[in-house]
């Protein structure tokens, strides 16, 4: 029993320690630097690393481009087109909610002063008083992504599942982080981490599983192992439906989904933007890449569940946004919708099913950071005209488009996107994901995509329709704050990726048509 | 083309200034916007008759077969001759309609030069991509048309409607193009489609898709409601949009693909039965309108069910005539809606009840009123006689059923057509008994100019049949079946005319008896109304979504879970049960004695899960635990056994300091029916785990890797204690990660329980530190049985110093002391510390190690806790937890390091033997001071525990003065906090 250490290349590993680094430096930042100018070195480290991270990724790509790709650190990663393709994305959201976090919107950080405080308890007000911050936040950021881009390079189902917990367990504690409605908060940090928990289990059971079945945790062996193994059928089976189950709780998938509300509402909406768009992200390409690398000698006893979990998600996520009163919550069960389309481009199975999708959720990413960014501006006022938490029940937002025109256009935008209308980048994001998917043979699914894109355009014009054309109740009054910059920069530079791609997405596309080129 | 477009787009943006800035005026020079279309279509007259067509193509996003290709064959000749002309003649009109100060004027003209050119984009484009797109773009324009009058409720409600119902179509169009593009076979280039249609069901889904989205923008039934709902827009919007372009985007659609997939038969019977529908419905509704607008509405929608069924027939002759009537109907309908403009605006209403004598005293409007009625109705020598002539001549020739109903249907509608014709005229311009001579306003001649134009084109068509026989038989002879048909005046003598002369005659019936037949319709209701429908739908949908957010999201926890969990079983069943599940060989038991403590292991659940006091459950559950722990040493496991009876006593004593804090009851049951189901899926997840159990083991086919464990652990790890020597040596690593695992969520627990008193973390608390004045520890108000016993209050002499143990003046209140724990404690705890120190160092051969050490260390200081109360704690481990888990995990993790000075690996295990003469050999593993690292972590995360959920949580509740309450039993006195769910007591803090 030798051990023998892995060769470890760190140049192709250096996206995923940039960012985890900067999470430990993050981490020490906190006990050594004084409060004065704490925050500020968090933020800038963050938003360094991250851009950092994104230039390295671009850079591996070259490489990957040039020479091919490569397994690390004993094929436990893979570095390929795809996983270096959504490492990619994951860090452009990152990045761009990076920004709308670190803002200090109307001039108040967005997390509570004090965690652990007692909603309501002096000991809260005490620390609001002192303007206390909770800078952990930004290293939890990190540590997040860190996980986000192994996930989808994990190439065996160890791997995948430490980076399932590691860009988990960040994420249940920033969502009850939340400044306002504190107890919302916490509620949605403890039944994400509740419900996550019991995901997580059944992943490792499928994993344990799996294991049993293969003898090895890699794919590529699993793959292997799935024609050979003749009379294990059943544990073969049971993995990787158990396994799967974890997957599309990550993805928000029905009827995995329940937690998604309830969370996206509750968490801070700067943390509920990154999340949406982020953990979709990485949790579609670590499907992508399970489904691909193990389901293809599956695939007729797979798909039966696989189109249910996709109809049931589009349908359930579009007919339940329909009766939203809560911009959060509308915003919610539209991603619940949108994880439902992904997974046409996942189901399609082809090469052009990866690069749509990936595609998608560049759009999708790009669209949901901007919608809650947007959210994040819009406040209530009380009596006394204070401004306080966000404005997020529907009828708060109308005739905002005469008000404040800028936002109003830029929330129209971003709804237009998700309703998938021609000339934005989500029309060009669901025509891809759609075509894979007819191209896979799975064309009834099309239809029904359609027409819950035709339910779900009804509530994304009506949102825009109170925006621009009801007159604002006066009881219901609401503002718009101020940001410090950075919330307004990633805003505009997602309305105009919002446009950019719609119009013109061709070299967008022809990047995500080559993520499929060199694939392990 | 493109730069046609580019022109609209470059006017569309530009206009809402140049109408701010110099008034309505600006109309006019922007009409030649719109008009340039026309007249380039003009200009290539020659080119469209000579059978050339021009093609123009710019890739836009190639990857997706998105490109803007254009070309101008005859079809989209005459859509852009009617799209450009009528869109320049409507804005001259525009020019004089709004009031001069009407709000909103520059962005009508920038959306209506928009829509112009997505409407010439949409005619041209030969992209079903490009068309779907223009198509989208055309449904928004038209939203903010129709809803120009935002500020009215009625306009933002029918405007919403349309877009719904448009968009929706538009999708489903959408759907059908993608699967028609993206099939094997298929296309994204409407030409290429037509040649050669793919066949299969795909294929006939994806016509179904694309005729649905047809159907709804041309407003046929079922989808037809939205039109008449859409007249709340401004008139120009309605003759242009309602008239002549947006609506025939649909014929448009169906024309374009026919000649591909007209004799397909879904597609034959779903143009038969909506077209015959509507033409007839439409009719049928506007007998009764007493608006003109809705009666011209109706009229709409009836012609474009009769357009629809023309265009969409296989037969080139039908196709011909179909062709003729779209340029008709785009003249006479837009001159009929200027005309009621025109009306409206000078006599102030548009209810026919009210109008007289418009016929002489405006004859402005009168003439292209009667001009383009004459049209519409089908009488000669008008472009609309020729159209409805040929049709009739084309559906007698041929003989078959199909052909004899639909002309059968095309007789009913075209004498419906006559008289609501009739009713038109005579509503507007009719002189009525017993109502006075409208009000007129006098209105600039400008205003009438475009009607004029229009219904003057309409009798030139007409007069020159012969002009458009040449153009459009080359677009006619690409249907696939029939022969050609003709375009004329006069057909002869025959069935055709006669079939119009019985139009007439029952026409006018119908017309003269409309009294009659208003009255009819009031008392008959023909069938479901649409509209209704509509919104029932909407409201049904609503209602709907409401009750399923209500069962699946009312942000129950346990429902949450309970969908995952059904769905895990039920897949995971599925799963198991179709693929030929076999279960292992079962045994039943080795002893009876099992099958005894199996049973009250399950009682054991059963009834924790049915306990309603927190305690009562955790105690439970701590049976099934022990259970558990009897059921290894009756497998021969001692080693097993002894780890897993202490780890059930730790948890237990955790469990209970924990429920202090909480309520002594858990919150009110569920009712009764959740409560079974709850029940039932726990039971149905854990007899799933079973099955697994049983099947999994079954069918494994490689040797487990425990079975090397044995061996292994004897040959490198010296040891015969299986479980130790995995701990310590073989899962070595995982060991350590553990370790610093439990020191962190110590850490972690301490610092949450201590977060309000930074301060307090580095200090233990002793019997010294205790002031007089202090509260008592866990002071109660129940009556203390010994007190008779006791020395009465002051005349106790001040204990000794040494005398301290267990009885110092910071133990416990009187009434919670107890002897015989305390005679217990001094006999047990240093025999158990003497017990864990052996169990530490022997335990590598034998049962023991230092996890288990560790355990009963923390044990050992539980009982002094338990005994002597917090301040006792204090004096029996006078140490900081913190200090006890570093050092550990510096100790593990310095003993895994130090075999790499000797040259071997992390966490090597070497063997010494040392003999130390009397005390016999000592067998010494190296390992053991990595498991005394591990030892000393257990005893620091017990003692963190100790400190922090029972020592700190009292001190707090001294402090605050809110003693935990007796969860072991309900006081005499009833506190409120029993009684009541958790969900109050929660809320009060």
């Amino acid at each position: 029993m030798t051990f023998v250490p892995p060769s470890i290349d760190w140049a192709a590993l250096a996206p995923i320690v940039i960012v985890l680094g900067a999470a430990v430096v993050g981490v020490l930042i906190e006990a050594f630097v004084k409060d004065a100018v704490r925050r500020m070195v968090q933020v800038i480290l963050a938003v360094v690393a991250l851009g950092a991270a994104l230039v390295t990724v671009a850079w591996r790509w070259t490489v990957v481009q040039a020479q091919g790709p490569a397994e690390l650190v004993g094929g436990a990663i893979v570095e390929d087109t795809p996983a270096l393709m959504a490492q990619g994305v994951v860090l452009i959201c990152a990045f761009l909610g990076m920004l709308v976090i670190a803002d200090r919107v109307g001039g108040e950080d967005g997390f509570t002063p004090v965690a652990a405080g007692a909603p309501g308890s002096t000991y809260e007000a005490q620390a609001r008083r002192l303007g206390l911050v909770q800078t952990e936040v930004y290293p939890l950021v990190l540590f997040s992504v860190g996980g986000m881009l192994v996930f989808p390079a994990a190439s065996d189902l160890l791997t995948l599942f430490i980076a399932l917990e590691v860009l988990s367990l960040p994420l249940y504690l920033l969502a009850g982080l939340a400044r306002r409605r504190r107890l919302l908060s916490q509620e949605a940090s403890l039944k994400y981490f509740l419900l996550g928990a019991f995901s997580s289990a059944f992943f490792l059971m499928g994993l344990a599983l799996l294991y049993g079945y293969s003898g090895s945790v890699r794919f590529a062996d699993l793959a292997a192992a799935v024609p050979a193994m003749v009379g294990m059928d059943v544990v073969l089976l049971a993995g990787v439906v158990l396994v799967l189950v974890g997957l599309l709780f990550k993805v928000g998938a029905v009827p995995f989904h329940s937690w998604v509300p309830d969370v996206y509402q509750g968490s801070p909406t700067s943390i509920t933007g990154f999340m949406a768009a982020c953990t979709k992200i990485a949790a579609f390409a670590a499907l992508v890449r399970f489904l691909y690398a193990v389901v293809p000698g599956l695939t007729w006893d797979l798909s039966p569940l696989l189109w249910t979990i996709a109809i049931l998600t589009m349908i359930v996520g579009t007919v339940l946004a329909i009766v939203q009163t809560d911009i959060k919550r509308m915003l919610a069960y539209s991603s619940v919708a949108h994880a439902g389309f992904v997974l046409l481009g996942v189901i399609a199975l082809t090469s052009s099913g990866i690069s749509s999708v990936m595609f998608y959720l560049l759009v999708y990413g790009v669209a949901t950071v901007g919608a809650f960014g947007l959210v994040t501006l819009v406040r209530e006022r009380d009596a006394e005209g204070n401004v306080t938490g966000e404005a997020t029940r529907v009828e708060q937002w109308a005739g905002l488009g005469r008000r404040h025109p800028v936002l109003a256009v830029c929330f129209t935008l971003f709804l237009l996107s998700f309703a998938g209308i021609p000339l934005t980048a989500g029309f060009v994001g669901k025509f891809t994901v759609f075509a894979a998917a007819v191209e896979g043979g799975a064309w009834p699914l099309v239809v029904i995509a359609v027409l819950a894109s035709a339910a779900a355009a009804f509530f994304y014009v009506r949102m825009i329709v109170l925006m621009f054309f009801t007159d604002p109740d006066q009881d219901a009054g609401s503002t718009v704050v101020r940001t410090e910059g950075t919330t307004a920069i990633a805003v505009a530079v997602c309305a105009v990726a919002t446009v950019v791609l719609g119009v013109v997405p061709t070299p967008i596309l022809s990047l995500t048509s080559e993520a499929t080129k060199f694939m392990l | 083309m493109l730069q046609l477009i580019a022109v609209h787009l470059l006017a569309a943006l530009a206009a809402p200034a140049l109408v701010s800035r110099f008034g309505r005026r600006m109309f006019l020079p922007l009409a030649l916007v719109p008009g340039s279309a026309a007249i380039w279509a003009l200009t290539r007259l020659g080119d469209v008759l000579a059978g050339e067509v021009p093609v123009q193509s710019v890739s836009w996003v190639d990857s997706l077969d998105m490109h803007l290709t254009f070309r101008l064959d005859v079809l989209a000749w005459l859509m852009v001759l009617l799209v450009g002309g009528i869109g320049a003649l409507v804005m001259i009109y525009c020019a004089w309609y709004f009031a001069t100060g009407a709000k909103f004027l520059g962005r009508f003209a920038g959306i209506f030069i928009g829509f112009a050119g997505a409407m010439l984009g949409l005619v041209t484009t030969d992209n079903t991509l490009a068309l779907y797109t223009f198509w989208e773009l055309t449904t928004v324009f038209s939203y903010l048309l129709i809803g120009h009058y935002f500020t009215r409720k009625g306009a933002r409600r029918a405007g919403m409607q349309a877009i719904i119902v448009t968009t929706f179509g538009g999708l489903a169009m959408f759907a059908g193009f993608l699967i028609l593009g993206a099939m094997p076979g298929g296309s994204f280039s409407l030409s290429e489609l037509v040649r050669e249609p793919p066949a299969g069901t795909a294929a006939t889904v994806a016509i179904v898709c694309i005729l649905v989205g047809a159907l709804t923008k041309s407003a046929l039934v079922p989808f037809h409601f939205w039109l008449p709902g859409a007249m709340a827009a401004p008139t120009p919007v309605s003759a242009y949009l309602h008239a002549a372009a947006m609506v025939k985007a649909g014929v448009y659609l169906v024309a374009r693909l026919a000649p591909g997939f007209a004799e397909m038969d879904t597609w034959r019977w779903i143009i038969l039965i909506t077209g015959s529908a509507t033409m007839l419905i439409g009719g049928y509704r506007s007998l009764k309108q007493h608006d003109l607008k809705l009666l011209l509405a109706f009229g709409t929608v009836s012609q474009l069910g009769f357009l629809i069924l023309l265009v969409g027939q296989p037969n080139q002759a039908v196709a011909l005539a179909g062709l003729a009537l779209i340029g008709a109907h785009a003249m006479f309908k837009a001159a009929l809606f200027l005309t009621v403009g025109v009306i409206d605006a000078s006599a102030g209403t548009r209810d026919l009840r009210q109008l007289s004598g418009l016929g002489r005293n405006l004859r402005g409007a009168a003439i292209p009123g009667f001009l383009a009625t004459f049209s519409m109705v089908g009488l000669p020598p008008f472009a609309g006689y020729v159209g409805k002539e040929a049709v009739l001549e084309a559906l007698t020739h041929d003989g078959g059923a199909y052909e004899s109903a639909l002309l059968a249907v095309v007789v009913v509608g075209s004498v419906l057509t006559f008289a609501y014709g009739m009713r038109f005229l005579w509503g507007a311009f009719a002189r009525k008994p017993g109502v006075a001579d409208a009000q007129l306003d006098r209105e600039p001649p400008g205003l009438f100019v475009p009607g004029f134009v229009l219904a003057i084109l309409g009798l030139g068509a007409g007069l020159l049949p012969g002009l458009g026989e040449g153009l459009f038989e080359r677009y006619a002879a690409t249907y696939p079946a029939g022969e050609p048909g003709h375009l004329t005046l006069w057909g002869g003598i025959g069935p055709a005319l006669a079939l119009t002369v019985v139009i007439v005659a029952v026409g006018l019936g119908l017309f003269a008896a409309r009294g009659l037949v208003e009255r009819a319709q009031d008392a008959v209701i023909l069938g479901p109304d649409a509209d209704r429908g509509y919104r029932t739908l909407m409201r049904r949908l609503d209602r709907a979504a409401v009750a399923v957010t209500s069962a699946t999201q009312r942000g129950s926890l346990p429902g949450y879970l309970g969908i995952i969990l059904v769905v895990t079983v039920v897949s995971a069943a599925i799963a198991l049960g179709s693929s030929g599940v076999q279960i292992g060989q079962v045994r039943l038991f080795d002893s009876p004695a099992q099958l005894l403590v199996a049973g009250i292991i399950v009682i054991g659940a059963i009834l924790t899960a049915q306990a309603r006091r927190r305690l009562k459950a955790v105690v439970l559950l701590g049976v099934t635990g022990y259970g558990v722990v009897v059921l290894f040493a009756l497998h021969g496991a001692p080693d097993l056994a002894l780890t897993q009876a202490l780890v059930e006593t730790i948890a237990l004593v955790v469990f209970i300091l924990v429920l202090r804090r909480l309520p002594a009851y858990f919150s009110n049951r569920p009712l009764k029916s959740s409560r079974w189901w709850r029940a039932a899926l726990g039971a149905l997840v854990g007899v799933l785990a079973m099955a697994l159990a049983l099947i999994v083991p079954a069918a494994r086919v490689a040797d487990p890797i425990s079975v090397l464990f044995p061996t292994e652990a004897y040959e490198y790890g010296y040891g015969k204690n299986i479980v130790n020597v995995t701990l310590v040596d073989i899962r070595a690593w995982d060991t350590m990660g553990e370790i610093a695992v439990l020191l962190v969520a110590a850490t972690g627990v301490a610092s949450l329980v201590f977060a309000r008193t930074r301060t307090r973390t580095g200090r233990v608390e002793r019997m010294r530190d205790r002031r007089s004045g202090d509260a008592q520890v866990w002071p109660s108000e129940l009556e203390d049985p010994a007190s008779r016993l006791r020395p009465a209050q002051g005349t106790a002499t001040a204990p000794r110093r040494a005398r301290s143990w267990l009885t110092g003046p910071g133990a416990l209140a009187p009434n919670r002391r107890s002897v015989i724990f305390e005679v217990a404690t001094r006999l047990l705890f240093h025999t158990m510390l003497v017990f864990a120190l052996f169990l530490l160092f022997s335990g590598h051969n034998a049962p023991g190690g230092g996890f288990v050490a560790g355990l009963i260390v923390g044990i050992a200081l539980t009982v002094r806790y338990l005994a002597g109360g917090r301040y006792e704690l204090g004096e029996a481990a006078p140490i900081l937890p913190g200090a006890l888990l570093g050092t550990g995990l510096f100790l593990s993790a310095g003993a895994g390091a130090v075999p790499l000075f000797f040259g071997g690996v992390v966490l090597q295990s070497v063997k010494i033997d040392v003999d130390l003469g009397i005390l016999g050999e000592m067998h010494l593993v190296t390992s053991l001071f990595f498991d005394i690292g591990v030892f000393l972590v257990v005893v620091g995360l017990m003692l963190d525990v100790l400190r922090t959920l029972g020592a700190e949580i009292d001190r707090q509740g001294e402090a605050t003065g809110t003693a935990s309450p007796d969860i072991a039993h309900d006081s005499p006195r009833s506190s409120p906090d029993d009684s009541r769910p958790l969900v109050d007591a929660g809320g009060e803090h």
